[in-house]
């Protein structure tokens, strides 16, 4: 018999393979709550083509989608949900705990001997259209208003925390001397002493 | 079923032997490979030993978004395989690019448009017992009674 035994064990699989632990980061997964498509979890996610953010069959409902062979299980979808949508591993645990949180913005940089002052991106850029009707209709703004216009002659930054990161004005600009980066932080509430 | 048919089923289960290659990833999936053959994954106790030889594999693992340079090597590499073989594509990059897949990058994804490509195995990059487990999985499927379906 221990002969049997240890064939057995000479022969197969000694151990079954490991489970991954359920506080492990996996891909990101719905808890339920309403979507309000705010589309935040699009823009901040790193991965092209990893989560669109879909309307259902149900009338006014959305869900976000993650597709797999793109998604990175970064997490950070999850942590920046305001309406936490999405959860994966332990990150909404970690975060009540350690009151952490996640904040983007925007840094549009111009490069000054490439850009030629043709205005393109600043009469493309959506956000610029509804803050100066006169741009959107006539293509020339005095506004200090808005994200960025041509002034002396190269494109300049004014409101840079107005941009939505679309990147519309990127993929317009014929000299590619227009980039937007998108600028991550995390937070900390800290108590006052 | 023929006895030496059962005989080849029952070896080619428990000797699996993989070559990887790696075509152009960030080595994120290469090391997560590596870590299959450490002591806590083990992955040697299922049979499955990494060659890296070609023409001695059964499993090719596809690893990386397929460089320009690996556009006609990856399918000389598949030649070289003999039969019955399996391609298993690990991490996103040879899947959709990841996060390289972007306008002017070097990338020229997926790998299942060079050789065909049993299993994908998602994630960057995947854990080992996900890679494990896809190897244990697909394997058997390709192997089992490869003389008669063939
Ligand atoms: S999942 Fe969250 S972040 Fe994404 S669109 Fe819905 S509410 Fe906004
Ligand atoms: S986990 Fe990261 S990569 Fe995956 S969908 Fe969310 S933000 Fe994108
Ligand atoms: S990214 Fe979009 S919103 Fe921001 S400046 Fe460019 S066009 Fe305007
Ligand atoms: S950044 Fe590009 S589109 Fe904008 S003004 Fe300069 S050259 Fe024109």
């Amino acid at each position: 018999m221990a002969s049997v035994e240890w064939i057995k064990t000479f022969f197969f699989a000694k151990t079954a393979p490991l489970i991954t632990p359920s506080h492990f980061r996996g891909f990101p997964h719905l808890t339920g709550k309403e979507c309000t498509h705010c589309f935040q979890c699009m823009m901040i996610c790193p991965a092209p083509g990893a989560i669109e953010v879909i309307r259902t069959e149900k009338p006014g409902e959305w869900k976000p989608v993650i597709h797999l062979g793109h998604c990175i299980r970064c997490g950070l979808c999850v942590e920046i949900c305001p309406e936490l949508v999405l959860d994966s591993g332990r990150v909404h645990t970690k975060n009540a705990q350690d009151g952490t949180y996640m904040q983007f913005q925007f840094h549009i940089t111009v490069n000054p001997v490439t850009c030629m002052g043709c205005g393109i991106c600043s009469v493309a850029c959506p956000v610029n259209k509804e803050i100066d009707p006169q741009l959107a209709a006539k293509g020339t703004s005095t506004s200090d208003e808005v994200i960025m216009r041509v002034y002396k002659g190269i494109n300049t930054v004014f409101h840079e925390e107005k941009c939505t990161g679309c990147k519309t004005c990127e993929e317009q600009c014929p000299n590619r001397s227009v980039m937007v980066a998108r600028v991550l932080e995390p937070l900390q509430i800290t108590e006052e002493p | 079923m023929t006895l030496l048919q059962s005989v080849k089923n029952a070896v080619r289960q428990r000797s699996i032997h993989v070559c990887y290659v790696d075509t152009g990833s960030c080595n994120g999936c290469d090391i997560e490979v590596l870590a299959c053959l450490s002591p806590r994954y083990d992955l040697e106790q299922y049979g499955i030993y990494v060659h890296n030889n070609p023409r001695e594999a059964d499993v090719l693992l596809v690893i990386g978004g397929v460089t320009p340079q690996w556009e006609d090597k990856l399918k000389m590499i598949w030649d070289k395989m003999p039969e019955p073989k399996v391609a298993v594509a690990i991490g996103n990059c040879p899947i959709s690019g990841c996060v390289y897949n972007r306008p002017d990058s070097l990338t020229r994804p997926p790998a299942k448009s060079y050789i065909p490509i049993a299993a994908e195995v998602p994630g960057c990059p995947p854990r080992p017992t996900e890679i494990i487990q896809a190897i244990l999985s697909v394997a058997p499927l390709i192997f089992k009674d490869w003389e008669i379906r063939k």
